[in-house]
């Protein structure tokens, strides 16, 4: 009983980390059709961002805080200067958006020295129900995945500018006609996206350690959930962050774990292939 | 953008020949006196340096990536298929030919090189078969992120597989013979690779000035208007993309015989980002470009990263070029001092009278 509960709160701890991640780049990749490879150093530097916080002596609730507002201004201000110039062909938006990562990536790299640095969990310990030993940081991890999500559903869902929002998104032109400023729009949801990233990185750099390489890793498993969830909706891509998630650390208990890596990308790549469209496709953002 | 603008070039300069007319230069041609040039140079090369072992392994190298290049080229500039993952072939062929050599203790120039080729032929043939081919036609977004998960899956599988020598590898693979003839590090190696090279070329050249490149310009510039005149337009894309495959496995193969080296990371998404950075920063879509390229970022690598100044920041460089070549200047160096037109080719006879 006790190792299915715990297996079961793995699952859905490794999936949380997934949609947190998933979530600014579903939005970005939604509203703006740009798959920004640039993802997984945002995350880098949402980490980076709380390491700072830490070594200069403050608190790391601070760095948690101050991740999502360091990473919106850095966002706004690469959206300004850069992104803005790829909206018309996305294939070079991602050759853009790479080199843009590599960029930040080889920066912190000569930051941190090529070290690896571990970050204490800020709530460090297990509670325990039912004689199962839950640890608190994957907890509010979970906990604040599920905030994270209602918040920025009734945001887009319940807000003027969530409407707003949708209405770029179902036609630019028509919403520019409406007297809405879809640049300024892009460049809020720009910002938006590398916000959550930013929260992503600052939450999970406690489970893994520090490197240049944090974002990396995770970033061929987003752009599969969000193709597997469905471009252009906000359910999508955290059903698809979900699933791949649930695969990619429910796997390794079914099959060798060599297998098993490889494994996650091609059965999402299959039903893609199959099922191009997405998960869903009623109700687009 | 790049596509656009040079499929719509292509119609632009053969609906104006009266400006073909007033200004003449613009009939001159300047690839063929580029590529010219680029042989002799690559001819020359092994008796300038012919005293510096480790030049002539660095020339030996770009070679080798410059295949690479080339059949990323096949991919993007040619037919417009982005893909993240043309290390994936270049990689696994390199793997194939080096357990050929440790398994079967055999590394005949004969047998392994075509059989490297034949890999990335089939292996590139399967990808394209599964992302291209189909009821539906694929997105652009698919195919791209399908060949570096690709990539990537195989990089991660590979790296965890003892048989493969896992994380680290295969080293020490077997020299390329032919007869006694052992090709080790050096003058020789380097024809050898200039005269595939050449080959290669030569065979793309022929390809993008056949008939079948006409197809393939018209369909970067429309591809539904192809479909609706009876292409099959994914078909000719899966040719291309397992030719390109064909190339990158043969390069893939000397890779692992001049290194005497394969590993992981010769196959993942950072070697494919690679090939796209010799691609773009050289002009896409030339062939000559793509080499110019890997000189280019392969020479300054090697040079740059020697000097302690540069050495930290080099990899940021690496980045800050592409992303300036993208915003700036999409058409690479190439496309500096060859026009438009000539940059994208044209098809059929030349007229004289314009």
């Amino acid at each position: 009983m006790g190792i299915e509960i715990k297996l079961v709160f793995d699952l859905l701890a490794f999936m949380s980390v997934m949609v947190l991640i998933v979530l600014g780049l579903g939005i970005i990749a939604s509203m703006m059709g740009i798959f920004n490879f640039a993802h997984g150093e945002f995350v880098l530097l949402g980490a980076y961002t709380v390491y700072i916080f830490e070594s200069s002596g403050l608190s790391a609730w601070a760095g948690i805080l101050a991740a999502p507002l360091v990473l919106a201004l850095i966002g706004l201000v690469l959206e300004r200067l850069v992104i803005r110039r790829f909206y018309a062909s996305p294939i070079i938006a991602m050759l853009g958006t790479y080199a843009v990562g590599l960029v930040i990536r080889e920066i912190v790299r000569g930051l941190l020295g090529g070290h690896y640095k571990s970050i204490s969990e800020p709530l460090p310990g297990a509670f325990t129900v039912f004689g199962v030993d839950f640890s608190i940081w994957r907890t509010v991890i979970v906990v604040v995945t599920a905030c994270v999500i209602a918040g920025t559903w009734l945001f887009l869902a319940r807000t003027s500018v969530g409407l707003q929002v949708r209405g770029s998104l179902e036609n630019p032109n028509l919403a520019r006609a409406c007297g809405i400023s879809t640049s300024r729009l892009y460049a809020f949801t720009f910002a938006f996206g590398a916000a959550l990233a930013g929260l992503a990185g600052a939450l999970i750099v406690p489970l893994y350690q520090l490197s240049a390489d944090i974002g990396t890793r995770f970033l061929v498993q987003a752009f599969l959930s969000v193709m597997l969830g469905g471009v252009g909706t906000f359910e999508g891509p955290v059903l698809g962050a979900a699933v791949v998630g649930g695969m990619a650390a429910g796997l390794p208990w079914l099959v060798i774990p060599v297998l098993a890596d490889p494994l996650v990308f091609i059965i999402a790549l299959v039903i893609v292939k199959f099922r191009p469209q997405g998960f869903i496709t009623q109700g687009r953002l | 953008m790049l596509t656009k603008e040079a499929s719509g070039l292509v119609v632009a300069a053969e609906r104006v020949p009266e400006r073909r007319a007033t200004r003449p230069r613009a009939l001159r041609r300047v690839l063929p006196y580029v590529e010219g040039a680029t042989l002799v140079v690559a001819l020359i090369v092994p008796a300038v340096l012919s005293e510096r072992t480790d030049l002539i392994t660095l020339a030996t190298n770009v070679l080798i990536l410059s295949l690479l290049a080339i059949s990323f080229d096949l991919c993007w500039g040619l037919s417009g298929i982005m893909s993240f993952g043309q290390a994936l072939f270049f990689g696994v062929a390199g793997y194939a030919i080096a357990l050929v050599g440790r398994d079967l203790e055999f590394s005949e120039l004969w047998g392994t090189l075509p059989l490297a080729m034949l890999v990335g032929l089939l292996l590139a043939g399967l990808f394209a078969a599964f992302l291209l081919l189909g009821r539906k036609p694929p997105t652009t977004i698919f195919v791209a992120l399908g060949t570096l998960t690709g990539a990537y899956a195989a990089e991660r599988l590979v790296s965890g597989w003892q048989y493969v020598g896992a994380g680290n590898g295969l080293s020490s693979v077997k020299l390329l013979k032919l007869g006694s003839y052992e090709f080790v590090e050096g003058t020789a190696f380097y024809f050898l690779a200039l005269a595939l090279l050449i080959l290669i070329y030569a065979g793309a050249r022929f390809l993008k000035q056949s008939q079948l490149g006409l197809v393939l310009a018209g369909m970067r510039q429309n591809e539904e208007r192809l479909a609706f005149f009876g292409y099959r337009v994914q078909l000719f894309k899966a040719v291309v993309f397992s030719l390109a495959g064909l190339v990158a496995g043969l390069g893939g193969a000397l890779y692992s015989y001049h290194q005497g080296f394969i590993g992981p990371g010769n196959m993942g998404p950072g070697l494919s980002t690679t090939a796209v950075l010799y691609s773009l920063l050289g002009g896409s879509g030339t062939l000559i470009g793509p080499i110019f390229g890997a000189i280019t970022v392969e020479v300054l690598s090697y040079v740059l990263s020697d000097i302690d100044a540069i050495k930290p920041i080099w990899p940021v460089i690496l980045g800050l070029v592409p992303l300036g070549v993208v915003m700036f200047q999409p058409k690479g160096i190439l496309g500096l001092f060859v026009s438009d037109r000539e940059r994208i080719g044209s098809y059929g006879r030349r007229r004289r009278d314009g």
